[in-house]
């Protein structure tokens, strides 16, 4: 078989969600003596170009974004120790931690997000719902985290994103993280009323919020 | 039908399940299998189905996806199963003619089916939009009550206590639902509808405590708490626990079920059987009197979207044509007060609900999230409409939506929101500015002139 095949059968495992399809295909790829990181640059990851592409375009929705996901991190826990082993390891784009804000328990709108991040190659650590200010805190300094991202879909949870920016002042360390901030019940407005570091209405705008705060940093800002 | 405690125990020692597998290993592949045997396929041709028999194969597909999936408790991480036996029990001694109010005001709940001439049940209010004033709420209140088609209100919520912002959980948010409570029995009281329905009175409240402490200020047995499902086929101990507690109270129950569109349920096809699927869990689960569902696309954040239509009228369709559970459809548009696009995005769905055997409350305006742009001018045009098209065929309807989808689809994703309500009301007076009164005669006019409904005169305005 042609690395090109094999490529595109890596691709369409990930377009389809498949981790045991793709685990397979992994382990021929890896016998025919493709590098581990061809088969993420030029296998997976234009699968995972390709779903997010469809995401945008309403072609497929969250299942799929989740399990392409799943299916990346499965292939991923094989083939990182081998790209460690021969020095290429894969540079993620940055560390994000997330979670619905204290007191709200929807997750759909923050999984959506999470699985848009994974997708452009962040590290994403995600807290779940009714998340402590406290507990983004501990985390994002444990994990060092570049960017805090906290969903709110009711107005009387919005404050809690409010409560984890006071907690990083609190503690001397608000420059450390961007704080991106969405949900439901926020707007524009909210964000900047808070000082949060960006509002994103879709997980779209969320992850390009994401991608240009990362660019800022890495150009010399002060996150 | 199987008991509350039946329920509980079940989600006690139920199979046990992590959440993600629940959500990738059972939720999702349950749904594709049926949405794909069942053939159940999106036309965006026609955002109002007329397809009886593919109706009962979506309540075919959610039956067996409801059987096959069950419904996942977030607390102890089991799931709650339910046999065919145990729901088809349930659906045949489900609720029928519950009477909803007190005195004068109160009214049985209707089930209707779809191309019913049953005048719909019209539940008038926010959606919970949120307001920053107890004299905004107040007023905003009176006039859902003085909308004569109005048959029960739901109260918007209240940002704040006293200038200080309501945070969920907090004391904060205990008093914010007692006011809330407190405000629409006054608002009802100065309407001369004092019996009239709350079907949901603390929209501020998110926790079991905040339902409890409204309820005791003002919630009867008549009135209804509302309580939700967590997306997609959850539930948790808070909610179960207003179920227990409006259980014991005795008050009615909306059981509320917004299913994400683009969520786990994918597209349109999954969210109509997802939204069906609900139905009886609504009533096993949440003891309901009411389905009442409101598919949202997870991208818009509105109801009024095309396939959101589609999926709604479908699920109705699917729903009222095989369960006696009277569906109540809630509505959010991407609109705001004093524009144009607020009156057709909230027409085009209220038809597809209604011609499609639902009732409805209107509604969400600004996607129910910028704070006072509300107003009670949209629901009382909502209501009007819903009157008007009660008993029209649904290929008539399909035609007026597609031509309301024209008139705003293209704005979804930047509408415009509009006006607060402060701008466009009176706020001394609770009357509407002349231009809103303008506006709102416009819009009513193009109904009649365009698409031939006739529009009875609810309003106090005119």
């Amino acid at each position: 078989m042609s690395n090109e095949s094999t490529y595109e059968q890596l691709s369409a495992a990930i377009v389809a969600g498949d981790q045991d399809r793709l685990l397979a295909t992994i382990e021929d790829a890896l016998g025919e003596g493709i590098s581990p990181s061809d088969i993420i640059e030029k296998g997976m990851h234009p699968g995972m170009k390709e779903i997010g592409e469809k995401f945008a375009r309403y072609e497929v929705y969250l299942p799929e974004m989740m399990m392409a996901a799943v299916a990346w991190e499965g292939a991923m826990k094989i083939l990182e120790p081998k790209l460690l082993a021969a020095g290429t390891e894969r540079k993620k784009i940055g560390r994000v931690v997330i979670g619905a804000a204290k007191g709200d328990i929807h997750s759909i709108g923050k999984n959506m997000v999470g699985a848009v991040l994974k997708m452009d190659g962040f590290e994403v650590f995600d807290l779940g719902i009714d998340v402590a200010a406290s507990a983004f805190v501990a985390k994002a300094e444990e994990v060092s985290a570049d960017i805090i991202a906290v969903s709110a879909l009711m107005s009387t949870t919005m404050p809690q994103q409010k409560n984890i920016i006071e907690h990083l002042e609190a503690r001397g360390i608000r420059n450390k993280y961007y704080v991106l901030v969405g949900g439901a019940a926020t707007t524009q407005e909210w964000a900047d009323s808070i000082n949060a570091d960006g509002y994103g209405r879709t997980a779209g705008d969320a992850a390009s919020l994401a991608l240009k705060v990362i660019s800022e940093k890495k150009k010399g800002a002060s996150k | 039908m199987i008991s509350f405690e039946a329920v509980v125990e079940r989600a006690l020692t139920g199979p046990i399940c992590s959440e993600q597998d629940f959500e990738l290993q059972v939720f999702v592949p349950n749904l594709r299998r049926v949405v794909d045997k069942y053939a159940i396929k999106y036309d965006p041709e026609n955002p109002v189905p007329a397809d009886d028999e593919l109706a009962d194969r979506v309540w075919a597909a959610a039956m067996e996806f409801l059987i096959d999936t069950g419904v996942y408790c977030t607390d102890t991480e089991r799931i709650i199963r339910f046999t065919n036996n145990e729901i088809e029990q349930a659906l045949k001694g489900g609720p029928c003619g519950v009477v909803f109010g007190e005195g004068k005001d109160a009214k049985a709940m209707p089930r209707r089916l779809p191309e019913d001439k049953t005048p719909p049940w019209c539940s008038v209010g926010a959606g919970g939009s949120p307001v920053s004033s107890e004299w905004n709420l107040l007023n905003l209140v009176k006039a859902y009550a003085e909308n004569s088609l109005g048959d029960s209100i739901t109260t918007p919520s209240l940002t704040n206590v006293d200038g200080q912002t309501i945070v969920a959980g907090s004391p904060l948010g205990i008093e914010g639902a007692i006011r809330t409570v407190i405000l629409a029995r006054e608002g009802l009281r100065r309407a001369g509808r004092p019996g009239m329905p709350i079907v949901n009175g603390v929209a501020t409240g998110v926790r079991s405590q905040e339902h409890i402490a409204g309820h005791r200020f003002g919630i009867g047995k008549t009135d209804a708490l509302e309580i939700g499902t967590i997306h997609e086929m959850k539930v948790d101990f808070d909610s179960l626990n207003k179920v227990a507690y409006s259980l014991a109270a005795g008050n009615l129950i909306f059981a509320e079920n917004g299913v994400i569109l683009g969520g786990l349920s994918g597209g349109p096809a999954g969210t109509a059987v997802v939204t069906a699927a609900y139905n009886p869990v609504d009533l096993l689960i949440l003891r309901g009197a009411v389905q009442h569902p409101f598919p949202t696309h997870f991208d818009i954040g509105t109801t009024s979207t095309r396939d959101t239509i589609w999926a709604r009228s479908l699920a109705n369709q699917a729903v009222t044509r095989n369960s006696p559970v009277p569906v109540v459809n809630i509505g959010y548009a991407g609109a705001g007060p004093m524009t144009k696009m607020i009156f057709y995005e909230f027409a085009a769905w209220v038809i597809g609900a209604v011609v499609s055997g639902g009732s409805i409350e209107v509604g969400g305006s600004a996607r129910g999230i910028v704070v006072d742009h509300t107003s009670p001018v949209e629901p009382l045009f909502a209501s009007e409409v819903a009157h008007a098209v009660a008993g029209m065929s649904r290929g008539e309807a399909n035609g007026i939506v597609v031509a309301l989808l024209e008139k705003y689809e293209s704005q979804l994703r930047n509408p415009p929101t509009g006006q607060r309500y402060q701008e466009c009301f009176d706020i001394s007076t609770g009357t509407p500015s002349k231009e809103f009164i303008e506006l709102y005669r416009q819009v009513r006019q193009e109904m009649t002139e365009q698409f031939g409904l006739k529009l009875q005169h609810a309003s106090l305005y005119l």
